[in-house]
């Protein structure tokens, strides 16, 4: 029996936040964020992160990487949401995900020798433009020769990713009769993806190795509230990609199962950072002849902000365990994580900007980066309502 | 970033209880199984039966129990406990809930006073105490609050004077759980005249046979009366039965009251997973569990309720592991408060226009249910309100500046 982090997952979340106190800290944020038009992908950051070995947490042993799992990746998550670090990282490590599950003993060779050493941005491109997370979001369709023709939107650096896993419906189904998508309930209505062209192939979902530069690839950033990050759109026509041949319905619940534990932990990350802030800043905030934290109101309200975090902490934690250990329950568990993670950061940073006041409200002071990134991420891999509509049908439906 | 391969498998998340205390609920299973009348195990059985024989059943049954030795779980061998770890005991109680067994009647002696016996009790108190206790030939009570001192426990009048080898106690009690039933009281009193909040106080272990002591029930919202009010009144207690010393009854308060540990979350978890089936059955029955906003809600709920079991679960690692726990049985309390009691809203909201009805239709007996949330109101307000432990944790977790 054992439910905490380890010591050396401690001493990791340590290093990284010392890390970014020292290389890459708010004012360096700042310098992203105020760089529209840059491409928010700092390259000495880019290098460090490589260099510290963060990229290669999941990539295995035969590949050069460290063979860890989720659980450690979720540590290095919480910091970097904690520091709202920009960045394809994330990305990265979750386009590696999917090479490592379900690509060919070759591709999983070209690719996760170089991502493992940070020689090598890649993303996933999941989602159609107004798609939902899920194959009924899909907007980009396969023909049988591999050629991708449709639209992927707000796919996280894009511009400039080397590889990116693009989700594609397919005319004929590729396995057996697809198992339904982990984050897609059954009783929506399915979005119908306009633009690009339809991905709702009746057949099966295939992920796809798309390179950088080919043809028939179209990339245009899209403007985006949250300058923690940088997105762009993605048309596809005609453009050639290679099948992860392992793939299917289920690998793309996986993948987004994956993305939403890494959501949750970036967003756990953000939420403790809000609190720590605002407790800090709440201290010293001296109204009426006090500091304002020695207000109950406000002070009792970051308590339950506390335990609002520890159990979104928690819940990441756990659900990190479970898909790495293939838990029957992993399922379930992403559910409750990304719907605890996304209740707790958009609290805690709505509860930022409220509780510094004027200052909270400016683009001068820092409250605005936390709570833009947990906006995006709230609704990344799944907003609450689908995770929760998911939960229903494995809590609700199952009953005896 | 060196050295953070696992090898061992154990250093790292694991839900697994050690082989040992496997076989420790393999065992206790057992005897549930054999030991529990099938009629308890239905939902509605506890409701049907009068309160005095209720309560005599579960006295009866839980000293079976103790008798079979599945009492004292992680109690040293010394006081009749098993000797186990933690981990069992979270077991035993996780279990006892499974196999609906019926709840201790004496619970606030056997995790709160108990184990302060055991660490400053005389070795007359230990053998006085603790073998009766655990039998439940001793029912014990917890006699803190008082009229005028509930949250702010310091505020207690009740007072007791020194007379030759004699307290003379006098005062009232009150919110006594099972002050009815009782036959000892652990209380606090203030044995030093003219003393104020924290200074001045004792134990005393009060017999609720003795004259002038007497109790008055108080019939509760959910129309039982499981606690009343215990009035003192030239109560002799010999000054034998202070525990923890004459004058250091804060501190020995506070060390009771830490005794509250998190492992009972492990079993809330079970017992809250039980209500949330049944709710979710109820949903069912009136063909509400298709409702969209009622889903998101039942999923809200479920997600607060596995919170709580990772709550437990890290609780109970740290415990294991010997860390110092600080203020986190806040945190615990407010979660299960709070899981506990949302939960129940959701009952009251999917039975829409049947809410008041304790049989919405012919086949649906929704007493039992309903008893329980009215239970869930008052979880909020016991073992520390819910604005304490908030307070608590804004100052001792957050370390948030001090109200005035
Ligand atoms: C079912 C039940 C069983 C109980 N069993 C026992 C028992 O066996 N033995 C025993 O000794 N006691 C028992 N109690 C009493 C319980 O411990 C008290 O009710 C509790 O401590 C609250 O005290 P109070 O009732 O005087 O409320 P008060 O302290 O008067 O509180 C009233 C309200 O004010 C709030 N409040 C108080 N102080 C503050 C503050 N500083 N800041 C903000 N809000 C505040 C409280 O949270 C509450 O909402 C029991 C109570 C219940 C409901």
């Amino acid at each position: 029996m054992y439910f905490a982090l380890t010591d050396e997952q401690r001493a990791l979340a340590e290093t990284v936040r010392a890390f970014l106190a020292d290389r890459f800290d708010l004012r360096a944020v700042r310098a992203v964020v105020d760089d529209e038009r840059g491409d928010g992908h700092p390259a000495d950051l880019w290098r460090a992160i490589g260099e510290q070995g963060w990229l290669s947490v999941c990539v295995p042993p035969e590949h050069g990487g460290l063979g860890l799992g989720l659980l450690d990746a979720q540590v290095i998550a919480r910091e970097f949401g904690a520091g709202v670090v920009p960045g394809p990282w994330a990305t990265t490590v979750l386009a590696g995900a999917a090479v490592r599950r379900v690509g060919s003993p070759e591709q999983a060779a070209a690719v996760l020798g170089p991502l493992g050493a940070g020689e090598l941005v890649a993303t996933v491109a999941l989602r159609g433009p107004g798609g939902r997370f899920g194959r009924s979001g899909i907007a980009v369709r396969a023909d049988a020769a591999g050629r991708l023709d449709g639209a992927a939107s707000g796919v996280e650096y894009a511009h400039v990713a080397d590889v990116i896993v693009v989700a594609a419906t397919e005319p004929v189904a590729a396995t057996e009769p697809a198992t339904e998508p982990a984050t897609e309930p059954a009783t929506e209505p399915v979005a119908v993806p306009t633009g690009g062209g339809s991905g709702r192939g009746d057949g099966g979902v295939g992920l796809y190795l798309l390179e950088r530069g080919g043809d028939g690839v179209r990339i245009e950033r899209q403007a985006s509230i949250d300058g923690t990050t940088r997105l762009a759109a993605l048309t596809l026509t005609g453009a050639p990609a290679v099948r992860l041949p392992g793939s299917d319905a289920a690998a793309l619940a996986d993948l987004l199962r994956r993305g939403a534990v890494l959501a949750a932990a970036d967003l756990a990350g953000v939420a403790r950072a809000a609190l720590t802030r605002t407790v800090a800043y709440d201290t010293e905030r001296v109204q009426f002849g006090r500091p304002v934290g020695s207000f109950q109101a406000l002070a009792h309200h970051l308590a339950d902000l506390h335990v609002a975090v520890t159990m979104a902490e928690h819940a990441v934690l756990y659900a990190a365990h479970a898909l790495d250990e293939g838990r029957p329950d992993a399922d379930l568990a992403v559910a409750v994580a990304k719907s605890k993670a996304n209740q707790a950061a958009g609290d805690a940073t709505a509860a930022m900007v409220q509780y510094h006041g004027g200052i909270g409200y400016t683009w001068e002071h820092d409250t605005h980066f936390f709570y833009k990134r947990a906006k995006r991420l709230v609704a990344a891999f799944g907003d609450s309502r689908q995770h929760l509509e998911h939960l229903a049908r494995l809590t609700v439906d199952t009953v005896g | 970033m060196a050295g953070t391969r696992r090898q061992d498998g154990l250093d790292h998340v694991d839900l697994s209880y050690p082989p040992e205390a496997e076989e420790f609920r393999a065992e206790l299973r057992a005897w549930l199984t054999a030991n529990i009348p099938a009629a308890w195990t239905e939902p509605g059985f506890w409701a049907t039966v009068g309160e005095d024989e209720a309560f005599d059943l579960r006295r009866d049954w839980e000293r079976r129990k103790a008798l079979a030795g599945f009492a004292g779980i992680d109690w040293p061998v010394e006081y009749g406990g098993r000797g186990g770890t933690p981990a069992m005991r979270a077991i035993h109680d996780s279990e006892l809930v499974r196999a609906r067994a019926p709840r201790s009647v004496n619970s606030l002696g056997l995790v709160f006073l108990a184990p302060t016996v055991m660490a400053v009790g005389t070795p007359e108190q230990k053998a006085d105490i603790i073998g009766p206790m655990l039998r439940n030939e001793v029912i014990w009570c917890q006699g803190f609050s008082e009229p005028d001192a509930g949250s702010d426990l310091a505020a207690l009048r009740t007072r007791g004077v020194l007379d030759g080898d004699e307290f003379v106690v006098n005062g009232q009690k009150v919110w006594t759980t099972f002050a009815g039933r009782g036959d000892r009281i652990f209380t606090m009193v203030r044995t030093e005249p003219g003393s104020s909040r924290h200074r001045g106080l004792s134990l005393l272990l009060i017999d609720m046979h003795a004259p002038g002591v007497e109790v008055r029930p108080i019939r509760q919202m959910s129309g039982v009366s499981e606690f009343g009010e215990v009035f003192l009144t030239d109560v002799r207690v010999p000054a034998s039965q202070c525990l923890g010393g004459i004058g250091n009854g804060w501190a020995t308060a506070m060390l009771l009251l830490s005794f509250e540990r998190g492992a009972a979350g492990i079993s809330q978890y079970t017992a809250y997973r039980q209500a949330y089936d049944e709710i979710v059955r109820v949903a069912r029955a009136l063909g509400r569990a298709g409702d969209p906003v009622l889903r998101q809600e039942l999923a809200r709920r479920r997600v607060e309720l596995e919170c709580l079991h990772y709550q437990a679960m890290h609780v109970l690692t740290e415990v294991e592991q010997g860390r110092d726990l600080g203020a986190s049985s806040s945190v615990t309390k407010l979660q299960w408060s709070q899981a506990y009691q949302g939960l129940f809203e959701t009952f009251d909201e999917l039975l829409g226009a049947d809410v008041a009805l304790l049989r919405p239709t012919a086949d649906l007996d929704l007493t039992a249910l309903r008893q329980e949330s009215f239970w869930t109101r008052s979880v909020t307000i016991w073992g520390g309100s819910s604005q304490v432990q908030r307070t608590i944790v804004a100052e001792r977790v957050l370390g948030l500046p001090r109200g005035s």
